[in-house]
């Protein structure tokens, strides 16, 4: 990742004889490498293992030389896991056929005849670099990716925790590209907010933690909010426009690079990252942080799909009955949407002289009417555990026992009716003072039916298909004022919870033979037509 | 062992300076540390003798061979290779007189060397 150019390197001379040495180095500058001399084996690895200098590329190791020899030498270094992968080009006379072999067989890459030639020189060394290079750019390229893998894994794990994904996503940025620290801003209120760390010292993170960024040209997290392009410093104290920060002066970061987090071309947040030195981040390292701040990008986007959802499902359940807003984002949603069949118990209620009262009454008093019946049924309804199937001017549809299942589904269906009948005389009192005299008339059945959803794209109900909800709706119809009708098998699976009466067999629309029916009697008002009178 | 012409062959040295682009000083540095070394190289091989310790005479020989070789100084650099396999053999049989040989040629060598080093100064 350092900016040195393609073919050349540090190349380490290591020979007992001053001469060669001399001579090696001579060649290895006129070439244009960069050489380090060490006078004997030991010398060598005392340097390669020294973390003040700059490592090195190439080896070129003598063999015959007093101490540590260059087997010896050799022996140590593919033994040292942070050597072993340096290409050893060992210097041996052509007539030492035999040491060669034995130090190819020990894991040297080349090696280079005593009597030295130049261009024998400069081939075998570029060729050892060009594997090096190869070498470092596979470790870098598995490095990178398994980088990247690590993220990608956090993201499908938590999918949804944005905190967890931006700090992996932070710290692999930094990690990568070498960088002293890096952060992630995230924007609210107008201003960018440190939202994930790593590195830097405690007064540097706390400082620009506690600190938001507004948009503007002093700093390049304000920058790249401004432009949604990705910027560079190489160095803060050499522009004009940066102004320096507490947090940059105490951490004394010089080189900076900032990365615009967008969702659909916004700015919804920074990668930023920082060095300490003056030392500006490379092509590579730049492609690198864009690839995380997509990343970043991704997790918030999730976040915001996940509050979106949120919002959506309750808003939904504002609209559907919360059942089925439940079961449209449940796991096994789509499976139960797609149609099974259950035995329900259906409950129609729609309203006796409801054309006559939209005709005469203002439309406004019929929709506000309208929204207070819907309203006091659907309180109901949720109570009851009902599945509403849908409001239809006076109309209103609810079964019971899908999709969640309820074993007293025709009681719950009863019980319901009934209040629903009380509620309504009282709503209804207001109006008979007026002179509109509304009833409500009920039908319930039980039976098998099929369940999902119904329509086409674009507008689906959750709704049913079977005998029980045209028996229903029939005996809604039939009922009158006031009254509910139960078919025979709501009547025997209420089991005497409910008291209801014989109603008699009814010849029903779409039914070929009459049906029995049983009633439920108001407990406590009269016959509605009575209270009408009252 | 006998050579025709002078202890050093000139194209090899031709080679050298023209591989460091005719740095004449360097190559007076250069020839300054083979002699410094050489006479090192010596003085191990005459201890090893003195000590009639033949593996000790493998090192400075290698030594003093493969620089020879690069300086074209390649009768004495077949003479050090001898020595050194001689050692590496642990024979001391005539080491002796074969060291005192080296000594004879490395002077020779250097004799040319030096004159030669006058020759290019005043050229």
């Amino acid at each position: 990742m350092s900016p040195r150019s393609e073919a050349l390197g540090r190349v380490l001379v290591v020979d007992d004889t001053p001469f060669n040495r001399q001579l090696l180095v001579r060649l290895l500058r006129t070439i244009g490498h960069e050489p380090v001399e060490a006078a004997d084996g030991q010398a060598a690895l005392d340097l390669l293992r020294n973390p003040a200098i700059p490592t090195v590329d190439v080896i070129l190791l003598d063999l015959v030389m007093p101490g540590l020899d260059g087997y010896e030498t050799l022996a140590a270094l593919k033994a040292d896991p942070a050597l072993r992968e340096l290409p050893v080009i060992v210097i041996s006379g052509v007539d030492e056929l035999e040491s060669i072999v034995r130090c190819i067989e020990m894991g040297a890459a080349d090696y280079l005849p005593k009597t030295f030639d130049p261009a024998i020189l400069r081939a075998r060394i570029a060729a050892s670099l060009g594997q090096k290079r190869l070498r470092d750019l596979e470790r870098e390229a598995t490095e990178r990716q398994q980088a990247t893998n690590d993220v990608l894994a956090i993201m499908s794990r938590s999918a949804f925790d944005l905190q967890t994904v931006l700090e992996a996503v932070v710290e692999a940025a930094r990690r990568l590209t070498a960088a002293d620290y890096g952060a992630a801003y995230a924007e609210s209120g107008g201003a960018f907010r440190v939202v994930a760390s790593s590195g830097g010292s405690v007064e540097l993170d706390g400082y620009e933690r506690s600190h938001p960024i507004a948009p503007g040209r002093d700093s390049l997290v304000g920058r790249v909010a401004l432009t949604g392009e990705i910027a560079q410093l190489d160095d803060v104290l050499g522009d004009e426009e940066y102004a320096s920060t507490p947090g940059q002066v105490a951490a004394g970061y010089r080189t900076l690079l900032a990365i615009p987090i967008l969702i659909d071309g916004d700015v919804v947040g920074v990668l930023a990252l920082t060095r300490n030195a003056v030392e500006p981040f490379s092509g590579g390292d730049q492609g690198l942080a864009r690839g995380f701040a997509e990343q970043a990008a991704i997790g918030m986007a999730n976040a915001r799909l996940l509050a979106t959802i949120e919002r959506q499902r309750g808003q939904l359940a504002r609209f559907l009955s919360p059942q089925v807003a439940a079961l449209v984002s449940s796991p096994d949603g789509e499976a139960m949407l797609a149609g099974h069949r259950r035995e329900i118990t259906a409950m129609f209620c729609d309203l006796r002289n409801f054309t006559t009262f939209s005709e005469m009454a203002e439309p406004e008093e019929v929709l506000g009417f309208l929204r207070l019946y819907h309203a006091t049924v659907g309180a109901l309804v949720v109570e009851h555990g009902g599945t509403l199937e849908h409001f239809a001017g006076d109309g209103i549809m609810v079964f019971f026992n899908d999709p969640v299942q309820q074993e007293d589904h025709a009681a719950r269906a009863t019980r319901m009716a009934i209040a629903i009948r009380e509620r309504f005389g009282a709503l209804a009192d207001d109006w008979r003072r007026r002179g509109h005299v509304l009833e409500v008339g009920i039908g319930i059945a039980t039976g098998y039916a099929t369940m999902g959803r119904i329509g086409f794209e674009g507008r689906y109900d959750y709704g049913g298909v079977g005998n029980a909800i045209i028996l229903a709706s029939r005996l809604s119809s039939d009922a009158g004022p006031g009254e509910i009708l139960l078919s025979q098998r709501t009547f025997a699976a209420i089991d005497g919870a409910v008291e209801a009466e014989p109603a008699g067999e009814r010849q029903l629309k779409g039914f070929s033979r009459p049906m029995a029916t049983f009633s439920i009697q108001a407990r406590t008002r009269g016959a509605p037509a009575e209270a009408a009178a009252s | 062992m006998t050579r025709a012409g002078g202890p050093i062959d000139e194209a090899t040295y031709d080679g050298l300076i023209a591989m460091t682009g005719g740095d004449l000083e360097f190559i007076n540095d250069l020839v300054d540390t083979y002699l410094a070394d050489g006479l090192d190289q010596l003085a191990a091989l005459d201890a090893a003798v003195a000590s009639n310790d033949a593996a000790a005479l493998t090192r400075p020989a290698h030594s003093l061979k493969s620089s020879s070789l690069n300086l074209g100084a390649l009768l004495l650099g077949e003479m050090c290779r001898e020595l050194e396999e001689q050692g590496r053999a642990t024979q001391i049989a005539d080491a002796s007189s074969r060291v005192a040989g080296v000594r004879d040629e490395f002077d020779a060598v250097r004799a040319w060397l030096l004159e030669h080093r006058a020759t290019q100064a005043s050229a």
